[in-house]
């Protein structure tokens, strides 16, 4: 009875429609050493739906310092997921890593408004019982932005514009932040913050985009194939990225999963692989597993679809942290090391539920 | 039966002879690693070449004035069209196939063997890759293909066996330390 009444006081919650503070559910495990919030960073987020929560997993042995981002988009469910289990269930031993789970809270905070039908709370069974996976926007809760969507999306360091007003509220084009600036570039900054402050050697912002094997049609009537993100891994352009990008391509493939590598676009501004890789030292890469979610079925499992369950992209991800990683020490020597985590190969068999506590 | 037993020997010496002539490419380090393209390949190719420990030099970007082919035993291009590549050098599509004709030529003339490798897969089988391929295709001696770059058209075996030179294959980007191990002796 209580659970349903729960469950019941979730869904109302989850109806209205107003900003509101939201705490996503993450239970660290024995590998977090500390905790704290992005607006240590940058006051101007403090008492904000966009501070977010930082957790610190440090190893005691020196080494270098990673960076791992999920949730820069809140519909991207499989990074948030990655970026969870990575908190509860590994243990660092060299090295450190900095997770932030959920990069922009407040699009978790909202339905998804690119797919209504998918529900805001997804409930999932683990070793703990019943929890709820969160589905959220792509972009920042108008309501916490304040200012309107201008008409044209314009970059505030370039003069790169994209046509979508509604990516002033997009988190992943506004790098490398305004201090003063909207909360989503305010956001930005915090993160670039962050980098500087703690060091961070190389960073990965994980994404997720449509799913390959649809044919679609444009606008024209002309057709084109879905899933032109998926699976890429981009790196910054500078060389040594680049090169550990290589590295880790060749070593997710030898897992007979699929990699394309890519380098970021220097005319297409704001994002983070090529901002944060250019206004800071650390080495900048961004993933994207392919999410039915994304795709243009009307009623998508975002869960346990067929083709991209919910653990492939986990796994698929995983995957690709632990080849970054080895391609960093394979060029700077032993610098990070990390225990506890399922492979790919653990994480189809048993569910990716099994890791989570 | 002493038909069939000739023809088994020629047979033979025709088999033998193909595999021979496989096996009689070789080439000699140092190597001149050029990308065709810009693509992130070029990067890969390097990464394995430090693997098998193969001494090489990498520009991405050798014009054939500055290059000195003395200084070389072999060239190697990466083909792989990029537009972020090339927007990141600062160079169109154009400019980058004068750039590796006139590289591949300065060359040739001055008798180093060529090889073309494609890497990528199916993902970077564009217009611009398969045009850059195709206009070093005249100087290549043999090419190290990806399997699954050459499998929906055979575009490689083909340029392969037209110009009669070889083609060596693999599965997995790794794989390819397999054919520098092989093709340089190490
Ligand atoms: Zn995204």
């Amino acid at each position: 009875m209580k659970k349903f009444f729960i469950i019941f006081t979730v869904i109302i919650l989850s109806s209205l429609s107003i900003a509101a503070y939201f705490q996503p559910d993450v239970r660290p495990g024995k590998g977090v050493t500390g905790f704290g919030w992005l607006s240590d960073y940058h006051e101007g987020l403090k008492g904000t739906n966009l501070d977010t929560p930082v957790y610190f997993m440090d190893s005691g042995e020196e080494g270098a310092t990673f960076l791992l981002m999920g949730g820069t988009h809140s519909n991207e469910i499989s990074t948030m997921m990655t970026a969870t289990m990575f908190i509860e269930r590994a243990v660092v031993k060299k090295g450190r890593v900095i997770v932030i789970p959920y990069s922009n809270k407040s699009g978790v905070s909202v339905n998804d408004t690119r797919n209504p039908n998918i529900d805001h709370f997804l409930p999932i069974e683990t070793k703990s019982g019943p929890r709820f996976i969160v589905y959220g926007d792509r972009r920042t809760d108008p309501e916490d932005q304040i200012y309107p969507d201008p008409e044209v999306f314009k970059h505030y360091q370039s003069d790169f514009t994209l046509e979508d007003g509604a990516e002033a509220r997009n988190l992943n084009r506004q790098y490398p932040g305004v201090a003063d600036g909207n909360i989503t570039q305010q956001l930005a900054y915090a993160i670039i913050q962050l980098i500087k402050e703690e060091g961070v050697n190389i960073n990965l912002d994980m994404h997720e985009s449509d799913p390959p094997g649809f044919t679609y049609k444009n606008s024209n009537g002309s057709t084109y194939s879905s899933g032109r993100l998926a699976y890429m891994l981009v790196c910054n352009p500078a060389e040594t990225a680049l090169e550990i990008g290589a590295i880790a391509a060749m070593e997710v493939e030898m897992y007979d999963l699929p990699i394309k590598l890519d380098q970021s676009n220097p005319a297409f501004r704001g994002l983070s692989h090529l901002e944060i890789g250019n206004y800071t030292d650390s080495l900048s890469f961004l993933c994207e597993s392919p999410n039915p979610g994304m795709s243009q079925q009307e009623f998508p499992d975002v869960l346990y679809d067929e083709d991209f369950p919910l653990k492939h992209r986990i796994g698929w991800n995983l995957t690709v942290i632990s080849s970054l990683i080895d391609g960093y020490n394979m060029m700077f020597g032993d610098s990070l090391e990390i225990d506890n985590l399922p492979d790919y190969f653990e994480i189809m068999d048993n569910g990716f539920e099994e890791y989570l506590n | 039966m002493k038909k069939v037993s000739v023809v088994f020997f020629a047979l033979a010496i025709f088999f033998v002879g193909f595999v021979f002539a496989e096996e009689v490419f070789t080439l000699e380090q140092p190597a001149f690693i050029t990308s065709a393209g810009q693509s992130p390949g070029a990067l890969q190719m390097t990464v394995v070449c430090k693997m098998v420990k193969l001494d090489y030099t990498f520009e991405k970007l050798m014009t054939a004035d500055d290059f000195d082919p003395q200084a070389y035993n072999c060239a190697i291009f990466v083909v792989g069209a990029s537009g972020k590549g090339l927007g990141a050098a600062g160079i169109d599509i154009d400019e980058e196939t004068a750039r590796v004709v006139a590289l591949a030529q300065k060359a040739k003339d001055n008798g180093l063997p060529i090889v073309l490798t494609h890497l990528e897969g199916a993902a970077r089988r564009g217009a611009s890759s398969d045009l850059l391929f195709n206009e070093l295709s005249p100087f290549a001696d043999a090419l190290f293909i990806k399997e699954e770059s050459d499998a929906a058209d055979q575009m490689f075996s083909n340029i392969a066996e037209e110009k009669e030179i070889p083609i060596f294959f693999f599965e997995k980007t790794a794989d390819l330390k397999n054919v520098i191990s092989e093709v340089f002796g190490l």
